[in-house]
């Protein structure tokens, strides 16, 4: 049971679709053409029900089976949103809005669920009801997280929930896939040290908020290298370091620093964030200042359950002939939401030798779009086989 | 196929040689008293096949099956030497040495394969040859090492080797292992950073070793922190720093430091050791100071075979109906690395109780009730392997 023949046929209307979508990106909750595009389109293919507006643009479509005796719902989702990158990639369709790109492939995410939803109507050869999702920001929006919150879950009565991503670097169309902790936790830290500022020519009257700042960055690395098992995984990452003076001769009153902790495990996120803030406020107390830390939880840990993940690769064989163990991705994924709500699973389709995801000259592979679409399809069909 | 019945009735008389190895506890390769009470016991099972003095103190054992159709060898392998650590357990049958202690359980470790041997030697159920291994020197010393290259694997032929090690934490006789990295590559470093002594209340006029050593400390952070992925494993501990003075008034001329590096692959040991020589070389040469660094690469990776690894979870969950096939890895190292570099083979954890002590520590005891489990897997590793004919 390979890709199925009918993707043959559509791949170009849907590669079509996925090169409209690349030349209008929309970035986060922004997603109103692109929303009301494929709400346009499920009205085409005949869904059963479409609703706007869940998680602000985000769209979702019931397709129901030739019979739904079995009482299952099984929730298929795609995101929609674009990256504030400028693209370089020359392509014909690149993104004719300049600092927007879908450089993350949501927009072939977007066309191959859009496709399963064609051939899931026009087919409806199982029994059961499928539920499409379409969300925005999930670059950082949490756009998955006010779907939830607006209580799709429990609204449809889904009771499984399955995600797909595109993978730079393995081969085009193939599928890889983990069962429990895939994608990280991600969160965001901000601190602010405030010292004393005063004349570079008089360090000693001063509490220099940027020595302050150097000490916390090398203490920092101490979570990574001295706190958390080494068998276990965590990135603590200070990205910005900001002097409130950009003088030559000024000893800044304060310093801002901002980063990122990624961990695989709600233990080590905790002990990460107990850690980051007891440096920052001890050392910036020890040198005689102070730090003020705001430690956001962003997406927490994606963890993929079992006997969905089972199931996801056994359809994914089905369609390409294997599938392989994916390995942990110190990135995050706003899917993470869904699946705490719901058991799921979430699986990488190869995007072939291209360059990576949030990379200016990253391009989706439409050659990807047939096993997409057909993974997408066979879940429905072979979780709630037609009676 | 639970834990064979001979073992229950063997398990007071394995425990009491337990203790006595437990009192007499040698170091490294000078393990006379403990090889000879080793050598003594496998005579009195009635092996004849002995051969002591490999690798100095390290003792093999050959014990023939009923038949040995297809010239089958299997290899199981236990440590026998302790540790330079005063015991502090307050036991009956505490060492008498002060100053040294089985606080690893190798005492254990020896005793169970001397209890499967007496098993082995009696029942001889099996089509083929089990070779029993005794070394010296796993702690530090590098005695499986000098024992391979002895020629251990071909002088007895050896096609599979297995060994076991005690883990506390896991209740006594479970059984834990994992395929691939199970144990670390353990490096260790010395490193000398030479400034320029003076007067603590002249700094200006010396080049302080103190705080370029405390800026090396914290550059080599950033190789678990920055440099190695962090899907990756490794450990950069400085143990030990050291001025050359004590005093309160002198800026010291030299730092010496040393410490250890943990990886669970080669690539990783290979840019740990890379980024560990250049941020002391050029932190030291930043404060105006120099550095020389020694960097001795210690035990490998233990690494299990795959194929192996099930052969020993089955026989495993055999003896304990159950058996943990993805025990973590554990950043420690293990001289049997050199022997599974050697030859296919696995090394697995029995439990030691969920309660009491860990290993190195004064107040560590191997627990007896793991032994009818440990010397039930080592003779099923035989049965199994080699099934008489």
């Amino acid at each position: 049971m390979p890709v199925k023949n009918r993707f043959a046929e559509l791949h170009d209307d849907i590669t079509a679709w996925r090169r409209d979508i690349h030349e209008n990106p929309e970035i986060l909750f922004e997603t109103h053409r692109t929303s009301a595009l494929v709400a346009q389109k499920l009205k085409e293919f005949g869904c059963d029900e479409i609703v706007e507006g869940i998680g602000r643009t985000g769209v979702v479509a019931v397709i129901k089976g030739r019979s739904t005796a079995s009482g299952k719902v099984i929730g298929l989702r795609a995101d929609m949103d674009a990256l504030p990158i400028h693209e370089q990639t020359g392509l014909e369709y690149a993104s004719k809005t300049d600092g927007a790109m879908h450089a993350c492939g949501h927009d072939g995410h977007t066309a191959m669920l859009l496709g399963a939803a064609r051939y899931l109507a026009e087919t409806r050869n199982f029994d059961g009801t499928a539920v499409i999702i379409f969300q925005p920001a999930e670059e950082g929006g949490g756009g998955g997280r006010e779907m939830c919150e607006d209580g799709m879950m429990d609204r449809w009565g889904i009771q499984e929930v399955y995600g797909m991503h595109n993978w730079p670097g393995q081969p085009v169309g193939s599928f890889a896939i983990r069962p429990g902790a895939f994608f990280a936790a991600t969160d965001q830290f901000d601190i602010a040290i405030e010292g004393t500022g005063g004349h570079a020519a008089k360090p000693h009257e001063t509490a220099d908020p940027t020595v302050m700042g150097s000490q916390i960055v090398m203490a920092l690395q101490t979570i990574t290298s001295r706190n958390a098992d080494p068998v276990d995984q965590i990135v603590v990452s200070v990205t910005s370091f900001e002097t409130s003076s950009n003088a030559f001769n000024v000893i800044p009153q304060r310093v801002h620093m901002k980063g990122t902790v990624r961990t695989m495990s709600k233990e080590m996120r905790a002990l990460a964030e107990k850690r980051l803030i007891a440096i920052c406020e001890g050392i910036a107390t020890t040198m005689g200042g102070a730090a003020d830390v705001t430690y956001h939880r962003g997406y927490p840990v994606m963890v993929n359950s079992d006997a969905q993940t089972d199931f996801a690769a056994e359809v994914a064989k089905s369609v390409s002939g294997q599938c392989n163990d994916a390995p942990l991705v110190m990135g995050g994924e706003d899917f993470a939401y869904m699946l705490e709500e719901r058991p799921g699973a979430y699986i990488l389709v190869g995007n072939g030798d291209t360059a990576m995801v949030h990379h200016p000259e990253y391009n989706f592979n439409d050659e990807a779009i047939p096993a997409g679409c057909s993974w997408w399809a066979e879940i429905v069909e072979q979780r709630m086989p037609a009676s | 196929m639970p834990i064979k019945n001979r073992f229950a009735e063997t398990h007071a008389e394995i425990t009491g040689w337990r203790r006595h190895l437990h009192q007499i506890p040698e170091l490294q390769f000078d393990l006379f008293e403990t090889s000879k009470f080793v050598e003594e016991r496998l005579r009195s099972f009635g092996i004849t096949d002995i051969t002591t003095g490999v690798a100095k103190t390290g003792i093999v054992a050959v014990i023939k099956g009923k038949t040995d159709t297809a010239g089958r060898v299997i290899g199981l392998r236990a440590d026998m030497d302790a540790l330079p650590i005063h015991e502090q357990t307050g036991l009956e049958y505490a060492s008498q040495t002060p100053g040294k202690m089985h606080a690893c359980g190798h005492d254990g470790h020896t005793a169970m394969l001397l209890g499967a041997a007496q098993y082995l030697a009696e029942t001889r159920n099996f089509d083929g040859t089990a070779v029993l291994i005794f070394q010296p020197a796993e702690e530090g010393g590098g005695g499986g090492q000098v024992m391979v290259q002895e020629g251990l694997m071909d002088r007895w032929g050896i096609q599979e080797v297995y060994g076991m090690h005690n883990m506390p934490g896991l209740a006594a006789g479970e059984f834990a292992i994992r395929s691939g990295p199970l144990l670390a590559a353990t490096d260790e470093f010395v490193i000398t950073i030479t400034g320029q002594g003076g007067h603590a209340a002249a700094p200006h006029e010396a080049i302080d070793p103190n705080v370029a050593a405390a800026h090396v400390i914290l550059g080599l952070q950033s190789i678990a922190s920055r440099f190695v992925d962090p899907l990756g494993h490794v450990v950069v501990s400085v143990c030990a720093l050291q001025s050359d003075t004590e005093a309160f008034n002198v800026i010291p001329q030299t730092v010496h430091m040393r410490g250890t590096v943990r990886t669970l692959d080669g690539k990783v040991r290979d840019l740990a050791q890379e980024k560990l020589l250049k941020i002391v070389t050029a932190t030291a040469d930043a404060h105006g100071c120099v550095a020389e660094t020694d960097y001795v690469r210690g035990y490998p990776v233990t690494v299990n075979a795959d194929e192996n690894t099930r052969f020993a979870a089955e026989a495993a969950a055999s003896v304990a109906g159950s058996v943990i096939t993805d025990t973590p890895p554990i950043m420690a190292g293990e001289d049997f690395a050199y022997m599974l570099e050697a030859c296919p083979g696995a090394y697995i954890m029995v439990g030691n109780g969920e309660e009491g002590a860990t290993v190195h520590h004064p107040a560590y005891d191997f627990d007896d009730d793991a032994i009818p489990a440990g010397c039930s897997w080592f003779a099923e590793m035989i049965e199994q392997r080699m099934p008489a004919a």
